[in-house]
């Protein structure tokens, strides 16, 4: 089947800044796909870039099978929901919504029978006639996603849509948007800076730094199996435990450079006496018995709890995180111990940053 | 031709057009006569040569007689002493009265704006009004002067060698005083007020206060103000028009008058124009230096 | 002292300042409604005794009113089209893009807009005059007085142009608009209250202008009201009161404008010559 969007070798230059490096994405029709990485890593580029917002500089961009190098914004069939929503502020939200329709043509009658089916969707039938400076922040990101659902277009684009929301709004928006995709049959290409997000919603996350595609695949393959250190730092919250470590001899354990020098085993095949980093994610540390066999010690340096689990971390340079239960009581001070199942330790090289084993 | 169409709707040719259309047009009705005006300054041009776009060459010869003309010096003099008088008063009446308004008292901002009614006015009627307040016999200046004692015979201002030129500046300094004003004021509101605040809790009393928060903050506002205030006050040309007309016996004539004068009364075009590119190269170094200060501290 | 009464003495003394810079306005008005012996009155009569309304009517005709003001209304129509129809283009252009040629542009159009009227107008008549320009006189002075206003106003409008989000013409391509249809129905509505009120100072300017129209407008009948009032004065010197009601039919129409707009004009005037 041809994919919905396909992005092969696609390069872009701001002058001299290289922009977006290489990069090959396919989404097939029906999939939710999220584009993620720090500020400046080419993420919010590359949606623009298909919406033709920006002109691309090398490489192929296809829409259902199309070559759209060329082509114009208008002509590419996408709705794209913006960071400000970008609402058209002269005009009522009845317009704002079927703005689109307009264009296209559709009857008046059509575009009023629409705009109430959509404001039925989001929710938001009372409001149709007020202006968009009238609405709250949450009103305003529904009318957006109603300008975006009230055609079919190809492909929906998201640029931080919830950047602008409040917490507990911005967790309830995530199921809702990723519901009306679900319903919609719809393709959704979705940037974010916030990995929740793109765990939480995602079919598929593309991880970019700096314009290249550091890893691509679902969700849960990035949080298992990260290529790199980047992106088992960026996946995963809190962020993983990067400690400097030595390969035993035989090559079943490292010897970490914190926390006393304790032992750690670990599964990935490195060969004796390497420099490696370990990385160890703080949710697959667990406090244990200190006769617990591949435990071993460390001193707390600070305890937080959050009510539902407790961060607790130990005083070694640099500090080796944990999650422990809500209910621990360990206190700065202590000595704990603690144990990580071998196969949960990922090795990375301490130059090239690429994962070992 | 089908891609040139598609650039003009959907590409930046669309962009481009716009610019052009307007560039083109200031190119050719700025642009050229300011080169043009170079070209004529070297040639003699009358009212027989005028309906031709080539004249005789003059050489130097327009510009050694403005050199020489006895009336040069007085002009030149006139025309300092013109644009600093009134520049350092509408600066210095424009700050004081921002300065007041900026306190915000119920009204202050509707009174504040009813200053900008002189502004509105044409020059030339504004030069008119002024003509009749600054009359020698009648004029209700030299009424309300002799009447507080400051003078005991009428001042012919305009007909007065010594008070002609000072007629025409007081006017300006009533036309200019509300732009001035009202540039300020916005310099003046843009200065948090957390930072007086903060400066009293410090102990500065009002007047330290001024020195050492107000006039730093504004410096910025104060140098486009001065700069601007130069060059608009080396435009003004309708006030002498409306009230002196350049004189008496061209006590009261400025670079930019006398350049007009040249042109469209004694039509010695060649002559006119010379003193043009001259004041034009002066109003472009004034603009220059303000184009490349504001840029440096607002990024335009 | 309370605070009420401290604002109470800032409005009398506010009061006060403003009723004597805008004595002379209040002095055109009385000075035309007096007789023609009693402008010459010593002291002077502040407040008109019985105002003389038919001054009004008498110039109306005598100085013929109706086509000075005609002409004024037509040049300052024609630049205001002129102007506004050239110039806002480019001030959108310049207000959404950076870089060198925009910014060489710009700076074009910065320096464009300090050029003194009284020096550009000798190279403008010589080649006006040699092109045969000059035998469409007032289309001739519309078109040198829209070079003069066109770099003010496109550094206003730019001003107004810079408020409207770049992401809402964005939205408006994805949603199906061309380049050029997101100007019209996003960009161009949006800055609406910039462009008009820049528009409106380009008219006042066109409708005051004295220096292109006397020196490019050498036909009485095309003359505007600026030229119309010398005219006037020349053998009427002493009339004041004539004068002075020339004077005031003249400006009224102006000062009621920026009376009613005041805000408007004060907030677009200030955004615009600052940046």
């Amino acid at each position: 089947m041809t994919p919905q969007i396909e992005l092969i070798d696609v390069n872009k230059h701001y002058g001299s800044f290289h922009a977006l490096k290489g990069i090959d994405v396919t989404i097939p029709k029906g999939q939710f796909v999220a584009l993620v990485g720090p500020s400046g890593c080419g993420k919010s580029t590359l949606l623009r870039s298909i919406a033709g917002l920006e002109s691309i500089s090398g490489g192929t961009l296809k829409i259902a099978g199309e070559v759209m190098n060329k082509v114009p914004p208008r002509k590419r069939d996408l709705a794209m929901v913006f960071q400000s929503y970008a609402l058209y502020p002269h005009l009522s939200v009845r317009d704002n919504l079927t703005y689109a329709l307009r264009l296209r043509g559709v009857s008046k009658a059509e575009r009023a029978r629409a705009a109430e089916e959509v404001a039925a969707v989001i929710g938001l039938g009372a409001l149709l006639d007020r202006r968009p400076a009238e609405l709250s922040g949450g009103q305003r990101q529904r009318v957006a996603m109603g300008r975006a659902i009230i055609r079919e277009p190809k492909a929906f684009l998201f640029d931080e849509p919830l950047s602008n929301l409040d917490a507990s709004l911005r967790v309830r928006m995530r199921k809702e948007i990723r519901a009306i995709h679900d319903r919609l049959g719809a393709t959704s290409v979705y940037v974010t800076h916030d990995q929740i997000e793109a765990m939480t919603m995602a079919d598929h996350v593309v991880v970019l730094r700096a314009g290249v595609i550091e890893q691509q695949g679902p969700p849960l393959d990035l949080y298992a199996r990260p290529v790199n250190r980047f992106v088992a730092g960026f996946i995963g919250s809190p962020a993983m435990n990067f400690v400097p470590a030595t390969v035993v001899e035989g090559g079943g354990a490292v010897r970490l450079d914190a926390a006393g020098g304790a032992e750690v085993a670990v599964a990935g095949r490195v060969e004796g006496g390497r420099r490696v980093i370990a990385g160890i994610r703080p949710e697959h540390l667990d406090i244990v018995g200190a006769d617990t066999p591949g435990a071993f010690a460390l001193t707390v340096g600070a305890v937080e709890p959050t009510g539902s689990v407790t961060y607790v971390s130990s005083d070694d340079e640099p500090e080796i995180l944990l999650v422990a239960d809500g209910a621990t009581r360990v206190r700065t001070g202590d000595r704990i111990h603690v144990a990580i199942a071998p196969e949960r330790v990922h090795l990375f090289d301490p130059e090239s940053e690429a994962a070992l084993g | 031709m089908r891609r040139v169409l598609n650039t003009l709707r959907d590409g930046v040719g669309f962009d481009t057009l716009l610019v052009i259309v307007a560039l083109t047009y200031l190119l050719l009705f700025a642009g050229l006569p300011l080169i043009y005006n170079v070209v004529i300054s070297f040639q003699h041009v009358d009212i027989f040569s005028l309906g031709t776009l080539f004249h005789p060459s003059a050489g130097w010869e327009n510009y050694t007689a403005i050199f020489t003309d006895p009336l040069a010096r007085t002009v030149l003099v006139n025309t300092i002493v013109f644009t600093l008088a009134s520049v350092a008063l509408q600066f210095t009446l424009g700050f004081a009265v921002a300065l007041f308004f900026d306190r915000q008292f119920p009204g202050a901002a509707w009174i504040r704006g009813l200053f900008l009614a002189g502004w509105v006015m044409p020059g030339l009627v504004v030069g008119v009004l002024w003509n009749w307040l600054l009359s020698g016999d009648f004029g209700v200046i030299n009424y309300v002067l002799e009447a507080l004692g400051i003078i005991d015979d009428p001042i012919f201002w305009r007909s007065d060698v010594d008070y002609s030129l000072f007629s025409v500046i007081l006017a300006n300094i009533w036309y200019g005083m509300p732009f001035n004003m009202i540039l300020l004021s916005v310099g003046l509101a843009a200065i948090p007020d957390d930072l007086y605040e903060a400066a009293e809790l410090d102990g500065a009393n009002v007047w330290q206060r001024f020195w050492t928060i107000t006039l730093p903050m504004m410096r910025a506002t104060i140098g486009a103000v001065l700069a601007l205030g130069i060059i608009f006050t080396l435009q003004q040309f309708d006030l002498f028009a409306a009230i002196t007309s350049g004189g008496p016996a061209g006590s009261s004539t400025v670079a930019q008058y006398w350049s007009w004068q040249l042109s469209f009364r004694e039509f010695d075009f060649g002559r006119g124009a010379v003193i043009s590119v001259l004041m034009i190269v002066v109003v472009l170094a004034v603009a220059l230096i303000y184009v490349r200060s504001t840029r440096a501290e607002t990024r335009l | 002292m309370t605070p009420v009464w401290q604002d109470r003495l800032f409005l009398a003394i506010a009061l006060a300042l403003a009723a004597i810079y805008l004595f002379p306005l209040y002095w055109m008005y009385v000075t035309s409604l007096k007789t023609g012996s009693s402008i010459f009155a010593v002291p002077p009569e502040f407040l008109p005794g019985a105002p003389q309304w038919d001054v009004y009517t008498g110039i109306w005709a005598e100085a013929n009113m109706p086509r000075y003001l005609w002409n004024s209304l037509v040049i300052a129509t024609g630049v205001t089209l002129v102007t506004a129809g050239i110039g806002a283009g480019a001030a959108y252009v310049l207000a959404r893009y950076r870089s060198l040629w925009i910014d060489a542009v710009l700076f074009t159009v910065l320096m464009l807009q300090v050029l003194p009227p009284s020096l550009m107008v000798t190279p403008i008549f010589v080649g006006f005059s040699s092109v045969g320009l000059l035998d469409y006189p007032r289309l001739a002075a519309i078109l040198a007085i829209s070079a003069k206003t066109m770099p003010f106003f496109i550094i206003l409008c730019r001003a107004a142009f810079l408020t409207v989000p770049r992401e809402l013409e964005e939205a408006a391509l994805v949603d199906g608009n061309s380049r050029a249809g997101a100007f019209f129905m996003i960009a161009l509505p949006l800055a609406r209250n910039g462009i008009l009120v820049g528009a409106l100072l380009i008219f006042m300017q066109g409708f005051g202008e004295y220096v292109y129209s006397a020196s490019l407008i050498a036909d009485n009948r095309l003359q505007p009201a600026s030229i119309g009032m010398t005219n006037f004065m020349e053998p009427n010197v002493v009339n004041w009161n004539s004068i002075m009601a020339f004077a005031a039919t003249y400006v009224t129409p102006i000062l009621a404008v920026f009376v009613i707009l005041q805000r408007q004009i004060v907030s677009g005037l200030t955004s615009g010559a600052l940046k």
